[in-house]
């Protein structure tokens, strides 16, 4: 048991999937965010098979662990509140910033001003379009699993092709999570989207962080974030005018998946695509 | 009075730095390798291009201390993409943690030449320490430059996942066998 747990496609693709399935299908009765208390979980029991249970020394990448669950748990307790208090687009805006800064500051500390400032504006930029394209499909869950199956798996893949295995597996975790509550939608048809903008903190979130980190880290080129950025607006455009559920989600979720490979492909044969070393 | 001053100078000089023979680690000169079992197949190889340092050294009243710092980026094990994947979080993180030190805490001796350092060895901003077996040493004049030169080989190993690299244990080896070639001329 313990070597098939050990095994990186049970790690992040495998044991996320089910959970997530299998949770989101359980719960789906009793909140409306079932679907992220499922990727929450899922992801949860991942991270924790992948890093293990040691934070020191509190690296960049066990940063990101800590905030992309502290995302997806916020993400599944507060939407009722902050949508009381009208505080979801700044409370996204703030925890991303905040998230950035913990992560990255310390290692863009040591750089040029203008490498800080081209950095900078990267990840805003890439932050910003991605939130904007998730306001687009909030509504629709279709859309908006789509994209973040999509852009997740394309951020985890693009790692793994450029350098980082480590932050590779976070994101086809994420990915393999949010397959199992895009399927559990499919199969039940309850919408479990809370339409709360926060919901897609996750998914702005997580794409950002292991994107940023593996440019710095991991010598991903910066200009592969660029047609991920797109996933979530080329969800939003197909058009879906099926009456069948998992007709809408493979299309909704097919520009995503065909930009994601691309791309990884892309990073893969650009890096030198050596293997096997 | 002059001949009290020279008395002071004398018996100032063993605490005196630059007279203890305080020495600059030669970095063409100097090598951090390491070996690590690959698969259970092989032993791969691999070094760091680039590391600076400075020793002290005193035979006569036993005393030596080292300190080396090496750059993690500069890992080679002579294929780029798996020294770009070295370098990334799974491994050494190169960009959090940029710089990967030796810093000797004590030494024995055999005689008049080193036995072994001890110190800590700093990684990914964890501290462990390590004791290094000096395996041949020799002080004597160079040749070509003319500075009093000191050298030595040593060698240890550590257990990686001391340090948190714990990707790919136990398919990637856990211990590393470290080599080390130090060259260093008087200041």
């Amino acid at each position: 048991m313990d070597n098939l747990l050990d095994r990186p496609e049970v790690q992040s693709a495998l044991l996320p999937f089910v959970i997530a399935l299998v949770l989101a299908l359980g719960l789906r009765k009793l909140t409306a965010t079932a679907w992220l208390w499922a990727m929450f979980a899922a992801f949860t029991l991942s991270a924790l098979l992948i890093n293990g249970l040691t934070l020191t020394p509190l690296t960049g990448t066990r940063k990101i662990i800590l905030l992309i669950g502290g995302a997806l748990f916020v993400a599944a307790l507060l939407p009722g509140v902050l949508a009381r208090l009208r505080l979801q687009r700044p409370f996204t805006d703030l925890f991303c910033l905040l998230a950035l800064g913990w992560v990255f500051s310390a290692v863009v500390a040591r750089m040029q001003t203008l490498q800080i400032a081209m950095i900078a504006a990267g990840a805003v930029a890439f932050a910003f379009t991605l939130q904007l394209s998730f306001e687009r499909v909030i509504v629709n869950p279709a859309r908006l699993h789509g994209a973040g199956l999509g852009l997740l798996l394309g951020v985890g893949l693009a790692a793994t092709a450029a350098a980082s295995a480590l932050l590779g597996q976070l994101g086809l975790a994420l990915a393999a999570a949010c397959g199992g509550a895009y399927l559990a939608w499919v199969i039940t048809g309850a919408s479990g989207n809370a339409k709360q903008l926060v919901v897609t903190l996750p998914y702005v979130l997580a794409p950002l962080l292991l994107g940023v980190a593996s440019v710095l880290f991991a010598r991903l080129p910066w200009y592969a974030l660029i047609p991920l950025a797109f996933i979530p607006l080329a969800a939003s455009l197909v058009p879906l005018k099926f009456e069948s559920r998992f007709a809408r989600a493979l299309v909704a979720s097919l520009p995503g998946l065909v930009i994601a490979l691309a791309t990884a492909f892309w990073v893969w044969k650009s890096s030198g695509s050596a293997s096997g070393y | 009075m002059k001949k009290y001053l020279i008395l002071a100078a004398l018996a100032a000089a063993p605490l005196n730095p630059a007279l203890a023979s305080d020495y600059t680690i030669d970095p063409t000169h100097t090598y951090v390798s390491f070996a690590i079992n690959h698969l259970g197949f092989s032993t791969m190889r691999g070094k760091f291009d680039r590391q600076s340092g400075s020793m002290q050294f005193d035979p006569d009243a036993k005393k030596a201390s080292v300190t080396i710092e090496i750059d993690a980026a500069s890992i080679d094990t002579g294929h780029e993409k798996r020294d770009a994947h070295l370098s990334s979080p799974d491994f050494l993180n190169a960009v959090e943690y940029p710089t990967i030190s030796f810093k000797s805490t004590g030494v024995t001796w055999n005689g008049a030449k080193l036995a072994t350092v001890s110190g800590d060895l700093t990684m990914l901003g964890v501290s462990k320490p390590v004791t290094l077996q000096v395996t041949s040493m020799n002080c004597a004049e160079h040749p070509f430059n003319k500075k009093w030169t000191c050298g030595f080989d040593a060698t240890g190993s550590i257990k990686r996942t001391d340090f948190g690299v714990n990707y790919g244990v136990p398919a990637i080896g856990e211990v590393l066998d470290l080599q080390i070639e130090v060259e260093a001329a008087r200041n």
